[in-house]
C-alpha cells in the first residue's frame, strides 16, 4: 500500500532532502491513521495543524487508504 | 494628543484637546464612540450630518511592533449601520507621531468641488482645494499629491467609486513605496469620503510627538518582549514573510469552506494555479519581491510585489481574500488576471471583495461565466467608466442582485462574506450574521479553531460551541482593533505571557491597572456602542441573519448547511 505525502506553506523548507515537489510516495499499512502517517515520516507533530485525505479535511485517527494523496498544512492564523 | 475637527462645508479646521473620557481610547473604541455620539442613527450615511473619523490605534505611534494601524469609522452607506474599517500602511503611525489622535470630518462641501486637508505638522493643517482630483484613480492621485506636498508624504485618498459615492467604494493609503495599495475596503467609507468633497488625506512623515506614557521603562520592556514573540512565531515569523496571507488558500480550500463559483461550491478545481506556493513562486520567478514590507512598525513583512513575466509592477500586495474573491469566487484560476483585478480595485477605489461577490453574482444570474477573467477586468474598468453595469458592480452583491433579480447573493447587512463559507466553518455563520460591521471575517476569525488539532478543537459543520468562541473572538478583536495591533501579528499576544505583555503596555501607557477583566470589558464596550448604534438606526435582529442560501443549499463537497439556529446567534451578545 502506498500514499502520496505533500507538504505546504514552508513545510518543505524544514525538510528540504525528503520531500520534492510532487511529493513523496511512502509505502503505508492497511488501517494506518493520519497521526502514524505523521510519526512514519517523520515530519515534527507540532509542525502540522491540518491534514487533508484525498482533498477532505480528515482527523487524527481517520485511516489513511491505499492510493492516498494527503497534505500536510501548518498553523494559520487569519483576519 | 489632539483631535482635528475639518468642517467640510465651512473649510475650516479646528485643533481640540481630546476629552478627558476619551484619553485612553484609539482606534476602533474611538471610531466607534465618537460616531455614536455625534451621529443621527438615522441620518442619510451620504449626507451632511454623517461624520467621518480616522484614529490610529491606542498603541499606534509607540514602540511596539506592528502597531501601524487606522481605524476609520462612520455610519456606513452599505451596511446602514456603525462602519469601522481599519488599514495599515504609513497614515496611522504619521497621525500619532503628529500627536492626532482622532480626524472628525463633518459637514460636505459644495456639488463638483474636491478638497485635500493637508496636515504639515502637529500644528498646521490645511484644506487645499483641488477639483482637479476629482475623478482620478489613486495611483495618479498619489503621484499628483507626492509632486506637489513631497515625495515621502504619506496619501490616504478615494479613487472614482468613491467619487461617484458607490457603495463599495474604499478609502486608500501609501504604503513605505508610497503606493496607494493599502486599503480600508469595507463597508463604502470611500463613498463617505467622497460625499464629503474630502479626495485625499495628506500627512507629513516627520512628526516627533512622544506618545503620552505613564512609564516608559515598562512600557519598552514589554514591547521588547511582544516582539521577540512575534518574530519567534512560525506563522509570523517564517510563514507569513514567505506566503504570505495566500497560505491560507490550499487548507482552507481542503475545508470545503474556499466559495466558489458565488458559493455553489466549496471547493475549487484549479487551486493549485493560485495558491501561496504557486503565487511566492511565480513572483520569485519573475523577479518580484515576497517578504516586502508595506506599513510603518512591521517587523512581519508579509507583503509582496506581483510583477509581470517581463518583471514589471502589477500590484501590492496581493492578499488570500482577493485571490478568493476574484479567483475562486468567479471561477477564475488566472492569477495573472486576479493581480490586474487587484490593481485596478486599488486604483478605482473598491473593496476587492464586495467587487468580485458582485462580479459572481453577475455571473451566476448569467451575466458572462464564470472562470471568464476579461469580463470580470471589464466589469471593473466599468466602474471607473462609470456605466451603468459599472455602477451596478460598484454598488456591491445587492445591488446586482436587485438588477438581476437574482436571490443567491451571499452578503449580511448588504456586505459580502469574506473568503470562509459559513457552512464549513460555522463559527464563521456565527461572526458574519452577529458582527455589528456586517458579513465581516476579521470581526472574529474562528478558522483555527474550526479546523487546526486535526479537523478543529470544534466540530466545523456543527452548532455546538461556535457562538461562544465567535463571542468571546468578537469581543478579543474588539479590544485587538482598539490597541491598533495587526491581526497577524497577534502571535505575540497568544499566550498567556503574550496577552500578559498587552495588559502591562496598556497600564504602562495610561497609568491605570489593566487585567484580563479590564481587556473584555474594553471589547465588550465597543461592541455594545456598535450594537446601540444600529438598533437606533433600525436593525433589528432581523438583520443579523445570513441569506436562505446557506441554510438550503448543501454545499459540496461535504454537503453541508448552516445549523445555528436563530436563537442561537440572537444570544450572540447576550452578556
Amino acid at each position: 500500500m502506498k500514499a502520496l505525502v505533500r507538504l505546504y506553506g514552508t513545510l518543505p523548507e524544514h525538510y528540504p532532502d525528503n520531500y520534492p515537489d510532487g511529493g513523496l510516495e511512502v509505502e503505508i499499512w492497511e488501517n494506518i491513521s493520519v497521526a502514524e502517517l505523521v510519526e512514519l515520516v517523520q515530519v515534527a507533530r507540532e509542525h502540522v495543524a491540518i491534514v487533508s485525505i484525498n482533498g477532505m479535511l480528515s482527523k487524527a485517527d481517520d485511516v489513511i487508504p491505499d492510493g492516498a494523496q494527503v497534505k500536510f498544512f501548518q498553523s494559520i492564523t487569519g483576519g | 494628543m489632539k483631535f482635528l475637527r475639518v468642517n467640510m462645508t465651512t473649510q475650516t479646521v479646528q485643533w481640540e484637546d481630546v476629552p478627558k473620557k476619551y484619553s485612553t481610547l484609539g482606534g476602533r473604541a474611538l471610531t466607534s464612540i465618537v460616531v455614536n455620539s455625534e451621529v443621527p442613527a438615522t441620518t442619510d450615511p451620504l449626507g451632511n450630518e454623517n461624520k467621518l473619523i480616522f484614529a490610529p490605534g491606542y498603541f499606534t505611534g509607540t514602540t511596539l511592533v506592528n502597531t501601524g494601524r487606522l481605524s476609520v469609522g462612520a455610519k456606513s452607506p452599505l451596511t446602514g449601520g456603525i462602519k469601522e474599517s481599519n488599514v495599515g500602511g504609513t497614515v496611522g503611525f504619521s497621525l500619532a507621531k503628529l500627536g492626532i489622535k482622532a480626524i472628525i470630518v463633518e459637514g460636505k462641501a459644495a456639488d463638483e468641488s474636491s478638497f485635500v486637508l493637508n496636515i504639515e505638522d502637529e500644528e498646521v493643517a490645511t484644506l487645499v482645494r483641488s477639483d482637479e482630483l476629482k475623478g482620478m484613480r489613486t495611483y495618479a492621485v498619489a503621484e499628483k499629491l507626492h509632486a506637489k506636498f513631497g515625495e515621502s508624504k504619506s496619501v490616504t485618498c478615494i479613487g472614482p467609486a468613491g467619487d461617484f459615492q458607490l457603495l463599495s467604494a474604499s478609502i486608500q493609503s501609501t504604503d513605505l513605496d508610497g503606493r496607494p495599495c493599502r486599503a480600508a475596503g469595507r463597508g463604502g467609507l470611500g463613498a463617505v469620503m467622497g460625499s464629503k468633497g474630502l479626495k485625499a488625506i495628506v500627512v507629513d512623515r516627520t512628526g516627533r510627538v512622544s506618545e503620552e506614557m505613564a512609564n516608559l521603562e515598562r512600557f519598552k520592556q514589554a514591547s521588547k518582549a511582544y516582539a521577540k514573540d512575534v518574530k519567534a512565531d512560525e506563522f509570523s515569523g517564517e510563514i507569513l514573510p514567505e506566503l504570505g496571507t495566500a497560505v491560507l488558500v490550499e487548507p482552507i480550500n481542503a475545508a470545503g469552506a474556499f466559495p466558489t463559483n458565488n458559493a455553489r461550491m466549496g471547493q475549487f478545481k484549479g487551486v493549485e494555479k493560485l495558491n501561496g506556493e504557486t503565487m511566492a513562486k511565480l513572483i520569485k520567478e519573475r523577479g518580484g519581491k515576497t517578504k516586502h514590507k508595506g506599513c510603518s512598525q512591521c517587523i512581519i513583512d508579509c507583503s509582496n510585489e506581483f510583477v509581470t513575466e517581463k518583471g514589471e509592477y502589477v500590484t501590492s500586495s496581493l492578499e488570500y481574500e482577493t485571490i478568493w474573491s476574484m479567483g475562486g469566487m468567479i471561477g477564475n484560476d488566472n492569477l495573472d488576471a486576479i493581480a490586474r483585478l487587484d490593481f485596478l480595485c486599488d486604483d478605482i477605489g473598491l473593496d476587492t471583495m464586495n467587487t468580485g461577490v458582485a462580479i459572481a453574482v453577475a455571473f451566476d444570474a448569467g451575466y458572462g461565466e464564470f472562470g471568464d477573467a476579461e469580463v470580470a477586468i471589464r466589469l471593473v474598468e466599468e466602474v471607473a467608466a462609470g456605466t451603468k453595469m459599472g455602477m451596478l458592480i460598484g454598488n456591491g452583491p445587492d445591488a446586482v442582485g436587485i438588477h438581476f433579480n437574482h436571490d443567491r447573493v451571499p452578503t449580511v447587512k448588504g456586505q459580502s462574506i469574506a473568503a470562509y463559507d459559513p457552512r464549513a466553518i460555522q463559527g464563521m455563520a456565527v461572526t458574519y450574521a452577529t458582527t455589528p460591521m456586517g458579513a465581516d471575517h476579521t470581526a472574529g476569525w474562528v478558522v483555527d479553531q474550526n479546523l487546526e488539532a486535526f479537523g478543529g478543537t470544534v466540530e466545523p459543520h456543527g452548532p455546538k460551541g461556535q457562538v461562544e468562541i465567535s463571542r468571546n473572538t468578537q469581543i478579543h478583536m474588539a479590544a485587538v482593533d482598539t490597541v491598533g495591533i495587526c491581526d497577524f501579528a497577534q502571535s505575540g499576544l497568544a499566550t498567556d505571557e503574550g496577552i500578559g505583555n498587552v495588559f502591562t503596555m496598556m497600564s504602562a501607557k495610561s497609568g491605570l491597572s489593566f487585567g484580563e477583566k479590564n481587556w473584555a470589558e474594553l471589547g465588550k464596550t465597543v461592541i455594545k456602542v456598535e450594537l446601540e448604534f444600529n438598533r437606533k438606526a433600525g436593525l433589528t435582529n432581523k438583520d443579523d441573519r445570513l441569506p436562505l442560501m446557506f441554510y438550503n443549499e448543501p454545499l459540496p463537497p461535504y454537503n453541508v448547511v448552516v445549523k445555528v439556529s436563530d436563537k442561537d446567534m440572537d444570544s450572540t451578545f447576550d452578556y
